[in-house]
């Protein structure tokens, strides 16, 4: 199995580039590839087949490729039901999918996208597909996405979630006196800071949750070792000329310190044609032939510095042109996969 | 001098020129002796390697000295809040460290969300210092998270009315009055000519009109090519004379695009559009927030 991923800021393409690299797969070798995107423009979204909220589609190919393309939609909320109704302790998943604290916290558990990413691809590992292509978040917190799933494990795995989650039910019923002297002190000044409603709700919460979160935090840790393994996992970075310098630095130090290679950054969005020694008619035409030429001018000195200050090392970097009109369908597709190399 | 100082909001999906635009208008009042401070949504370390402010002090001390950049960290400002409610320093230092405070902060919905409007309340009030040496800001802009983020901040005061029991339940519907009045706050969505860009926008500004009762100032289109002011006589010319120019016939693809764009954006908003080039090149980042400025002129006129 192969795992590429996708990190970038907004704006850049990037959920373009990584449908591209799945469909180039397909094209070339016969196995199942897969892209996993996040949030695809409409245009996108209906030329990758992307209609069902969780299940993966295969995208149909005119000619057919030698392998097969599937793409998938990460949806949080529904990924997180569907995790919840697949290992929740019997009679629980309702009491979770019904709790108030849940229906916010998809949106508001900072990095729950992230996690929900790595318990996708735990779940697609097993349903055999041989390449796996990741767009991640459009941020440069993307990257915690590899920090996020241990983070979590680290919370629930806490003797005092634990300790609540398990004896919490006992403990509504008695009192805080059951936590010990030390404890409740400080419970007791959180409550008198939040206020005592949210508090016993984000208890009874976790009361209910942890078994299923014990669950996650172990199929996260084997998810993690295959994103850390470089003959499996290849890390990519997606980036406009504008912000290439600073977007390379950014995510080539921010993998280094996590110990992972960076393979390629496509700088995406490069104006394609020399328009030096073009002239024009007077006003108009030659105003924006000048200007033209200024951002085309502008774009190669990027990637000519990005180059300089990666030369010697082991990155590729590859201009992507920007195409003349939206990517609308799979023949861009198809245009921005003959460019990947 | 107004007793408090007006919030300017630049909003939008990712990647539409948000903070440049917060830092160009912000240098542009800063460089006309207005006090502004800039509250972004990055933190500092990221931001200096985003857009800078490299060089302004050498070049424009006056100005430099009118411009603050700040970042809050909510993990920071939550923290302060223990710190003020147990001030034996002990007592709050046991519960940051506690689990119980730290597994609670994480997981109650919006709660960072909702110290993050607080604080910028405050500081719009004059009621809390961005640090020590910061003087009263006349204007204060805030470069917002994007999209989705934005709308779940400013929700954050009023879901907390639903959870909280507390001192913070009773701050929640002050919060929520402020930042639903805009003769306190002006809103200026920013797209770029682009399917999903102009899409958010228009769905993000429904949202502001209808739930938050914030109807946009102008509307900023950002890094339009100079065909964006061109007549639909003068495009029929350029399309004559580009069969024989590739690059020309590039630029006029993606302008006709950019003003199909354009009209589904205005018809979707329906508020003043403030047009803004794609600056062609520039040699330092201040040069751009000049360029960029240049532009600004009627936004500087609805403040």
């Amino acid at each position: 199995m192969k795992i590429v991923v996708y990190l970038g800021t907004g704006g850049v393409g990037k959920t373009s580039v990584a449908a591209a690299t799945a469909l180039s797969r397909a094209r070339r070798q016969a196995d199942k590839s897969l892209v996993l995107t996040i949030d695809p423009a409409l245009r996108l979204r209906t030329a990758l087949n992307l209609r069902e909220r969780t299940l993966e589609q295969v995208v149909p190919l005119v000619p057919p490729g030698k392998g097969e393309l599937w793409a998938a939609l990460l949806d949080v909320r529904a990924t997180l039901d569907d995790a919840v109704n697949m290992y929740a302790k019997k009679g629980q998943a309702d009491r979770i999918l019904n709790h108030p604290i849940y229906a916010q916290i998809a949106d508001s558990l900072v990095g729950m996208q992230e996690l929900m990413a790595v318990e996708r691809i735990d779940q697609l590992s097993r349903r055999g597909f041989e390449y796996i292509v990741v767009d991640t978040a459009p941020s440069r917190h993307a990257i915690e996405f590899l920090d996020k799933p241990m983070a979590f494990a680290d919370l629930v795995g806490s003797g005092w979630v634990k300790l609540v989650g398990r004896t919490y039910q006992f403990v509504a019923r008695t009192g805080m006196m059951s936590l010990g002297r030390k404890s409740m002190d400080l419970y007791a000044r959180v409550e008198s800071l939040l206020g005592a409603n949210l508090v016993q709700q984000v208890l009874d919460f976790y009361s209910i949750f942890v078994s299923i979160a014990e669950g996650y935090a172990r199929r996260a840790e084997k998810t993690v070792a295959l994103l850390k393994d470089p003959a499996i996992t290849e890390f990519r970075v997606v980036t406009t000329p504008q912000k290439a310098l600073r977007d390379a630095r950014f995510f080539f130090s921010a993998l280094k310190e996590r110990g992972f290679p960076l393979g390629t950054v496509y700088v995406n969005r490069v104006w394609p044609h020399d328009a030096s020694g073009a002239g024009g008619a007077p006003g108009l035409e030659s105003d924006v032939l000048a200007w033209y030429a200024g951002v085309r001018q502008s774009h190669l000195h990027a990637i000519e510095e990005l180059r300089k200050e990666y030369s010697g090392q082991p990155v590729s970097i590859l201009p992507l042109a920007e195409l003349d009109r939206d990517v609308d369908g799979l023949d861009a597709l198809e245009r921005i996969a003959s460019q990947l190399g | 001098m107004s007793v408090q100082s007006k919030i300017v909001v630049f909003c939008g999906k990712g990647g539409v020129g948000k903070t440049t635009l917060s830092l160009a208008l912000a240098l542009k009042h800063a460089r006309a002796g207005r006090k502004v401070v800039v509250v972004t949504s990055h933190p500092i370390p990221e931001l200096a390697v985003s857009v800078s402010l490299e060089g302004l002090a050498a070049s424009d001390p006056a100005a430099a000295a009118n411009l603050f950049v700040v970042h809050f960290d909510p993990r920071d400002l939550l923290a302060e809040l223990v710190r003020k409610n147990f001030p034996v320093e002990w007592v709050a230092k046991a519960v940051l460290d506690s689990h119980i405070y730290k597994s609670l902060i994480e997981v109650a919905p919006g709660l960072k969300e909702f110290y993050f409007l607080a604080r910028l309340q405050q500081l719009a009030e004059r009621k809390a210092k961005a640090h020590a040496a910061a003087p009263d800001f006349d204007l204060l802009f805030w470069d917002a998270p994007s999209m989705g983020h934005f709308l779940s901040t400013l929700h954050s005061a009023r879901s907390f009315e639903t959870f909280l029991s507390g001192p913070l339940a009773v701050a929640g519907a002050d919060l929520a009055h402020f930042f639903s009045n805009t003769s306190r706050i002006t809103v200026f969505p920013v797209a770029t000519l682009e399917e999903m860009a102009v899409a958010e926008t228009v769905e993000m500004c429904r949202a502001l009109e209808k739930d938050y009762n914030l109807a946009s100032a102008a509307v900023i289109m950002n890094m339009v090519s100079p065909l964006s002011k061109a007549t639909d006589k003068q495009m029929a010319e350029l399309r004559a004379s580009a069969s024989s120019s590739a690059v020309l016939r590039f630029a006029l693809e993606r302008a006709e695009l950019e003003r199909k764009r354009a009209a589904e954006l205005l018809i979707g908003v329906s508020t003043r559009p403030v047009a803004v080039e794609r600056v062609k090149g520039w040699r330092s980042d201040l040069d751009l927030l000049e360029e960029v400025g240049k532009s600004l002129q009627p936004l500087s006129e609805m403040l």
